[in-house]
């Protein structure tokens, strides 16, 4: 028997709410809102209420994935970022660079998102950046 | 160590209770902790407040899956109004909570509330003049012309995001299926909400349930009052069946299990005032 209760923030939106997991016996059973996180002052969205579930959920990706005539078949990483840099590099050359698009996230470093629009201009040269917090 | 630290301490170590829920400091943050005979020495830190998490929860989710474990908590009067109802509810064995009472709301000896919520907010100027203000008394929402007070109530409903937060949070919420997500009722999904009947929806499972703990109105981000609302079914069901939500050991009048109800309905007085 045990339980225990692990603060956190939720991970949804840039919004930052402070939330408090319940973990029973190691399985996440529960979210509860934090009284006394200065952001959401113990309210949260319905996203925020069920964050377990997609901790839990066996549609979780936990794999990279490649799909490869309509299939996905598990790789590892280094596979991944092979067939992800082949196929940018054939559309940026059938297309241009600006038919390519990144999603940065607001639950990101700022050096994380800086390198990601780093990427953008200078590697694949298209001004086109947007993140998740634009909801 | 303090008195109830130390009482703790005892309880663990001589075996009357397996786990303890209480609070501890976490980064400046009062979060409930669960105290086990495994890490004793944790009792040092054990506070009782001042932020209220529905401790009675976690313990019919600890119940649920060792029906055998000896609990105890710090109960302020509301958690034990709850772990009365669960009780009565089957959702925890008689006995099966052990209790260390701590102060909470206020009294003639003590005019704050040691609690994180009990403390009023005073509404602010547009909930005043359109919606309901969550501090007034039943009394003075009742003295407004009916039309009003469903304007009113209305304008509050009509704010809700269907968090389901009310539903989440509250300590005597427990059924596998709720109404609030039958697809042949409310349905989820759906934004927003349809008003009043979800919130009305939630207001007759609270007739009889209700502990008044104030738990909902606190986690409503649209803040309804939903409070004032919960304690008016309360008082209709203590007016028509004399059943006292939270005391005793007998199932409210709409426990509809069984062939007939299990209290007959009193002279409608106050209901019939109007």
């Amino acid at each position: 028997m045990d339980l225990k209760f692990v603060p956190s923030i939720c991970s949804y939106c840039g919004t930052g709410c402070g939330v408090l997991f319940e973990v029973l016996d190691g399985e996440l059973v529960g979210t509860l809102p934090m009284k006394t996180h200065p952001v959401n002052h113990g309210k949260l969205c319905i996203k925020g209420w069920n964050l377990h579930e997609h901790v839990n959920s066996p549609l979780r990706l936990k794999h990279p994935l490649v799909k490869t005539f309509g299939r996905f078949t598990k790789v590892d990483w280094d596979k991944a970022i092979g067939v992800a840099t082949d196929r940018l590099k054939a559309v940026i050359a059938a297309h241009g660079p600006d038919s390519v698009g990144i999603l940065v996230s607001a639950k990101m470093t700022n050096e994380e998102n800086y390198l990601a629009q780093k990427f953008a201009r200078a590697v694949i040269g298209t001004n086109n950046v947007d993140h998740c917090a634009r909801l | 160590m303090t008195s109830i630290q130390q009482q703790v301490h005892t309880w663990l170590e001589e075996g009357r209770v397996d786990i303890f829920l209480a609070y501890r400091m976490v980064e400046g943050h009062p979060l409930p902790h669960a105290f086990t005979r495994e890490r004793i020495d944790e009792t040092d830190t054990l506070v009782t407040g001042p932020a209220r998490y529905s401790l009675e929860k976690f313990a019919t989710h600890i119940a649920s899956r060792y029906p055998d474990a000896k609990i105890g908590m710090v109960a302020r009067d509301c958690n034990q109004r709850a772990l009365n109802v669960l009780q009565v509810w089957n959702q925890l064995k008689p006995g099966q909570v052990d209790t260390v009472p701590v102060n909470c709301c206020p009294s003639l000896l003590k005019p704050h509330a040691d609690c994180s919520y009990l403390e009023p907010k005073p509404a602010g100027h547009v909930k005043l003049e359109r919606g309901q203000d969550p501090n007034q008394s039943l009394a003075q929402a009742d003295t407004l012309p009916r039309a009003e007070r469903f304007d009113r109530w209305m304008y509050e409903f009509s704010k809700c995001i269907k968090c389901y937060g009310c539903r989440n949070i509250c300590p005597v919420c427990f059924c596998k299926d709720c109404s609030l997500e039958h697809p042949d009722l409310i349905g989820t999904g759906h934004l927003p909400p349809d008003i009043p009947i979800f919130h009305l929806v939630r207001a007759v499972h609270m007739a009889g349930r209700c502990i008044d703990c104030g738990l909902c109105e606190d986690a409503c981000p649209a803040e309804i009052p939903l409070r004032l609302l919960y304690r008016k079914v309360n008082a209709i069901v203590k007016d028509l069946f004399g059943y006292e939500t939270g005391s005793g050991d007998t199932l409210p009048p709409f426990s509809i299990l069984g062939d007939k109800p299990t209290m007959s309905p009193q002279p409608l007085l106050a209901v019939s005032q109007e």
